[in-house]
């Protein structure tokens, strides 16, 4: 394996970094070298939030290089465009439809882009884009604030993903609260059921 | 991290996932460091959070100091006792402590003492990026860089024994992305803590009279010379590339992206790694230098080893060309350096081409970004700053100057308050606002948090009673150091060991500091906290108004504990959509929606701000007035 580069990016409270460190466990359980980089601080005030996460033998730095992740993970569709600078032609990106509108917008009485404006801009990167309704998936699943797990689950079924599913379970087990373990397992695997099937039909 | 108590398993060989500040925790039970010290600040605070609470369990003693100043103090006394000590700070910390520092290198320590200090370059959560590198030239006390969490946790346990070995201290200097970046850590053999120390009086060594000094400087100096031979021989320090078109010499994460930034460019590149980066193996440097015709440094920030490059390049390397970002800038000397940057430097070196054209993906997301709307920081729903700076900005409007302070609350700059006229460092609200107030005779309001009264708010407010300065000091009062985590300090009652303490409060310091207006209010009381500060605005002195409410945060750990629901606010039919509540508070849990304003439920913390505020009464819920 040469190396495995993703961009986590969505909004502080999301669980971005929390997903981010499941994926690095699981690397490290997996017995892979890995490097999860993320920024606190004010970052945290309901802010973007960022996370790097890259797998492989010879990986030494903290970020991703420009136009070099193999999956932008979004958590939002706004900030999955903030972060498009990671992505290329050769990048997935695999967006969570459900929005968090920055209060700069009613304050400035602007308005949040449509579907297929944020569509549209990813385009401009990537063909290959993976919208996962991680809120529907996670209410389903029990929480509403499950989404980041769905959208684990989704990530590991990605293909060349080099973590196998179980050991981001097994992270996932470690890393969530006791009580709300089965809640996201079951998201994680709606969320990889859903990636799964939608590979079936392409 | 999963349970803390991960840190604690005493299992040699196990890997497992840390972040670099967690890292240098485990680092601190693996060297049996015993007294561990520390004032909160990104990217530093994890070192002492996790130790914090482990403290108890493993036989530690930790604590929260007042300020970075303090902690070096507190933790230079143990360490002259024979204990092992170790103080974290960021690096501004370390400008607090410098007195102490500069000093402390004259008498050394009889225990290992390792300062920790975490750099910040690109300014993530700090108001300088400044490079303390400088700090170990200054002071002559070794410096140990790592590049990851490994490293950081390694470099803790050697940073001891170095220390000892030369009674001096040392500084651990990490950056945000050392400090941030979780890596696989495998662990050592855990070393039992020594708490118990032994005080020998020794004068010559300990009390810094001139007499006493001028003998310890050179004392210094002799042990400096000695951590050089250690440093020629340090494992941290080696060539870990061979190559011949030219040698790349780096430190830190810098190291990280020049070695990728060489794979990337296919350049024949020696690297010789620098982990110990005070003093320099210049013996070594030297041998590089003669192998290589061209050497490029390749650091964040100052140009600090390329300086010290040139110099050993001038004495035993003439024909060696070295370059970096002093003449010919080849790197930037501000902010942080990614892969990126470091290939476009080298490629311009060399002329080797960088195989993906960044300008084209730079050119295509300037674009694609365009117009976008921005998500910045801003106050949580419920945050009791934000009816704060409601009340001040009311009642001091724009007549008032408006000094600020370090924490959560420097986010009042931003609309709709615009609270925060000059910032610059912890406590330093209270003195400009003195100077301010003194040649423009204008109403100065300084604000500044609980946290950072206690750290270096008390001086300047004896300085107003003093010499008899008209300001206003609202101490904004969340009852923690919320914005690096909730850590508590003198006003909780709680300490590091997570004891019950005695709770310092702010007013009975100000009455003690001779200041005679003291009021404590509820912000969330918008009339009468804003009858308060037109009174105080009245003073011919200084008074001190403390605005007191718990931090949102805790407040809804500690309601969803107690199982109390908050009750989102609720806007009845009365709504004309003026838009006042958001023109006035700019909360997050306030949305406009097709040109009517809804609260959005999942975020409002039921604080009741805008249920005061509204002025057609059109908002139900809790309040406080």
């Amino acid at each position: 394996m040469k190396e495995f580069n993703i961009v986590l990016a969505g909004v502080g409270g999301q669980g971005t970094l929390l997903a981010a460190e499941v994926i690095g466990s699981a690397a490290v359980r997996a017995g892979l070298n890995v490097r999860v980089s993320e920024i606190h601080g004010m970052a945290q005030r309901g802010g973007a939030v960022v996370s790097n996460v890259r797998i492989g033998e010879n990986v030494l730095a903290s970020t991703v290089l420009e136009g070099q992740a193999d999956v932008l993970l979004g958590f939002e569709p706004l900030e999955t465009v903030r972060n498009l600078r990671c992505a290329s032609e050769k990048t997935l990106v695999m967006m969570n439809s459900q929005r968090i509108p920055p209060s700069e917008l009613a304050a400035n009485n602007s308005r949040y882009p449509s579907v297929e404006e944020v569509l549209a801009k990813i385009h401009v990167f990537t063909s290959k884009v993976v919208v996962v309704e991680a809120a529907e998936l996670a209410k389903k699943a029990g929480n509403r604030l499950a989404q980041n797990s769905v959208l684990l689950g989704a990530l590991a079924a990605v293909e060349g993903f080099p973590v196998k599913s179980e050991s981001v379970v097994e992270a996932l087990l470690e890393l969530v609260p006791k009580k709300h373990v089965d809640v996201n397992v079951r998201a994680f695997e709606l969320g990889r059921e859903t990636v799964r099937k939608g590979r079936k039909r392409v | 991290m999963p349970d803390v108590k991960v840190l604690l398993q005493d299992a040699p060989g196990k890997r497992v996932l840390l972040l670099g500040n967690e890292a240098i925790a485990r680092g601190i039970l693996e060297a049996g460091v015993s007294v561990i010290t520390t004032y909160p600040g990104t990217p530093a605070s994890e070192i002492g959070d996790r130790v914090s609470e482990i403290a108890s369990e493993a036989g530690l003693y930790m604590e929260y100091s007042t300020n970075e100043m303090v902690a070096v103090e507190v933790a230079a006394g143990a360490a002259n006792c024979g204990v092992r000590a170790l103080t974290a700070m960021k690096h501004v910390g370390l400008n607090v402590a410098a007195d102490m520092l500069m000093t402390l290198a004259y008498t050394g320590v009889r225990g290992g003492y390792v300062i920790v200090t975490a750099d910040d370059p690109e300014c993530y959560s700090s108001q300088n990026e400044q490079d303390n590198r400088y700090y170990a030239l200054l002071s002559n006390l070794p410096c140990l860089e790592p590049s990851n969490a490994q490293e950081a946790k390694e470099m803790t346990v050697y940073a001891v024994e170095i220390s000892e070995k030369l009674e001096l201290p040392v500084l651990l200097r990490t950056t945000t992305r050392v400090s941030h970046t979780r890596g696989p850590v495998a662990y050592g053999e855990l070393k039992k803590p020594n708490l118990k120390g032994d005080f020998v009086r020794d004068v010559k060594r300990l009390v810094m009279v001139p007499a006493n000094s001028r003998p310890k400087h050179e004392v210094l100096l002799r042990q400096a010379a000695k951590a050089k031979e250690m440093s020629e021989k340090s494992p941290y320090n080696k060539i870990v590339r061979k190559g011949m078109e030219i040698g790349v010499i780096s430190s830190s994460s810098a190291y990280n992206c020049a070695f990728e930034a060489a794979v990337l460019l296919g350049l024949d590149a020696g690297i010789l790694k620098l982990g110990m980066t005070h003093p320099l193996p210049e013996k070594m440097i030297a041998e590089f230098l003669n192998t290589h015709n061209r050497i490029v440094v390749v650091e964040e920030l100052e140009p600090y080893l390329e300086m010290q490059v040139k110099a050993i390049a001038k004495d035993r390397a003439a024909n060696t060309e070295v370059c970096g970002k002093m003449n010919v800038q080849y790197f930037p000397r501000e902010g942080e350096l990614t892969t990126r940057l470091v290939a476009a430097g080298l490629s311009k070196i060399t002329s080797k081409k960088v195989p993906i054209d960044f300008q084209k993906i730079e050119k295509k997301y300037r674009a694609v970004v365009k117009g976008l709307p921005s998500r910045p920081p801003i106050l949580c729903a419920g945050c009791p700053h934000r009816a704060s700076f409601y009340v001040i900005k009311k009642v001091g409007g724009d007549r008032a100057v408006y000094p600020d302070d370090i924490g959560c609350y420097a986010l009042g700059i931003a609309p709709p308050f615009g609270v925060g006229d000059i910032m610059i460092c912890m406590g330093a609200s209270v003195g400009t606002a003195q100077g301010i107030s003194r040649v423009t005779g204008r109403d100065t309001v300084a604000t500044i948090g609980d946290s950072t009264f206690f750290h270096a708010g008390i001086p300047g407010l004896v300085n107003a009673v003093y010499n008899g300065s008209r300001i206003v000091v609202a101490v904004l009062d969340n009852l923690a150091t919320a914005m690096t985590g909730h850590q508590p300090h003198p006003g909780t009652g709680v300490t590091g060991m997570q004891n019950p303490a005695e709770r310092i409060l702010i007013e009975k310091i100000a009455e003690g500091c001779g200041v005679r207006y003291v009021r404590v209010v509820n912000p969330f009381r918008t009339k009468e906290a804003s009858a308060v500060l037109k009174e105080a605005l009245q003073q011919s002195g200084p008074s001190v108004v403390v605005f007191r409410a718990p931090c949102t945060l805790m407040d809804a750990r500690e309601k969803r504990r107690r199982g109390v629901e908050a009750v989102p606010a609720r806007i009845t039919e009365k709504c004309t959509n003026c838009m006042a509540c958001i023109r006035l508070l700019g909360c997050p849990a306030i949305v406009v929606e097709e040109g009517k304003v809804r609260i959005d439920e999942n975020s409002c913390a039921a604080c009741g701000l805008c249920v005061s505020v509204c002025p057609y009464g059109a908002l139900e819920g809790s309040c406080a007035e």
